[in-house]
């Protein structure tokens, strides 16, 4: 029987400093973890030489959510996929491919408490209230599956169409769309998970105590913690990093 | 029309000079609810009547009940506040901590090292005199090393 590959994807690109946090996050993932595969997805003319952390080195575009092309350009048969402005805090971090059970795709959930940080979390469609639930800050999937893979190049496609307004769906109100979602690969998420009949039997779930896996240091002016009590595994520096001013 | 008070009444000082009640009037369908903040002597000396209706209608005990009920409500709140306001204050120090690293990190000779073990130390640092600290240890490992060569 063929042995599951499994490995971290960390996408870098459109702005240099996505490629520092990118190394950063890759050697604390390698602290925790020096078993940890690990494929950096980025620019060429990023390259410093301390892409040498990485197990491979992938090349991309210079879009700015390059993270589905790198997503869908995995080399592992299960892959965990992490937003490059992260940092690996625990040693728990070699325990994610328990979290994979059934699944195709493992997320952190966005609920309703945790949603105050995010840009927008509902919206309407067909009159319909509806709201994102799935966060793709991490993403834990089955690349293995040829439906996950497709699942992912799907997203990448589209979400680049939606965004050069070649793509734009009936029934979401044109302000919200234009202000809010079309900017999102969250929304091209939600679409392709609620409106796409293919991707209808995908098993989508979220990891057990799926704060962890994603913490957003808001959070913590919440006191929003792990239901465990355990402390987070990857720490999320989205919201305070000034990524367009150089780091130095 | 008769007068009652609810029994959510408190002391609003230790010597429970002040009284603080709620009084409820039934007309027909119609309840009033309002809240009396009741000095126990008037202005001229004498005896607050309202007040003492108030620990005649509850009692004295009721009173210091639900006194005792709400301090340590309010004590409880107060520390869930501060503990609030620290867990916020842990989080932006925290982010200034990672933005501060980051910046340790493209100090050349950091950049360039391949000392894992120092920049591991470096990276779980919990204060910015710790991260120098390293930063320190691996600079000086750098320029041993020129100096070696």
């Amino acid at each position: 029987m063929k042995t599951q590959s499994k490995g971290f994807v960390v996408v870098a690109s459109k702005n240099q400093n996505f490629y520092t946090y990118a190394i950063n996050l890759i050697e604390s993932v390698k602290d925790y973890y020096p078993e940890a595969q690990v494929t950096l997805v980025t620019e060429e003319h990023f390259l410093d030489g301390r892409e040498d952390i990485a197990d491979t080195v992938l090349f991309c575009d210079g879009h700015y959510r390059a993270k589905l092309t790198g997503m869908s350009m995995t080399p592992y048969d299960i892959t965990m996929y992490i937003d490059a402005d992260m940092e690996c805090e625990h040693e728990d971090i070699a325990k994610v491919w328990d979290e994979m059970g059934d699944y195709d795709l493992v997320f952190h959930e966005l609920t309703e408490e945790r949603g105050k940080y995010y840009a927008i979390r509902e919206f309407n469609v067909d009159g319909k209230k509806e709201a994102y639930t799935l966060c793709g800050g991490v993403c834990l999937y089955r690349s293995e599956n040829p439906l996950v893979k497709e699942f992912m190049e799907d997203w990448d496609e589209l979400y680049r169409r939606q965004y050069a307004n070649a793509w734009r769906p009936e029934g979401f109100d044109k302000d919200v769309w234009d202000n809010d979602l079309k900017h999102f690969d969250q929304t091209t998420l939600w679409w392709l998970t609620h409106r796409v009949e293919k991707y209808k039997d995908l098993k989508i779930g979220f990891f057990a105590d799926d704060i962890r896996w994603n913490y957003f240091t808001q959070y913590g002016y919440l006191g929003i913690n792990s239901k465990e009590g355990k402390p987070p595994i990857l720490r999320h520096y989205s919201g305070c990093l000034k990524k367009d001013v150089p780091i130095v | 029309m008769s007068r009652t008070w609810l029994d959510n009444a408190f002391w609003e000082t230790p010597k429970k000079q002040i009284l603080n009640a709620i009084s409820e009037e039934v007309n027909g369908n119609k309840t009033k609810r309002q809240v009396h903040q009741l000095n126990k002597i008037n202005e001229d000396g004498t005896e607050n009547e309202i007040f003492n209706e108030v620990v005649a209608f509850l009692g004295e005990d009721k009173i210091d009940e639900s006194s005792k009920k709400r301090h340590e409500k309010k004590q409880s709140e107060a520390e869930l506040e501060k503990q609030k306001k620290l867990e916020h204050e842990r989080s932006r120090k925290l982010e200034q901590l990672f933005e501060y690293k980051l910046e340790t990190f493209e100090i050349v000779e950091i950049k360039e090292s391949k000392n894992r073990l120092l920049k591991s130390k470096l990276r779980r640092s919990k204060s910015i005199p710790e991260v120098n600290l390293y930063a320190m240890m691996i600079v000086k490992e750098t320029l041993e090393d020129e100096n070696t060569k």
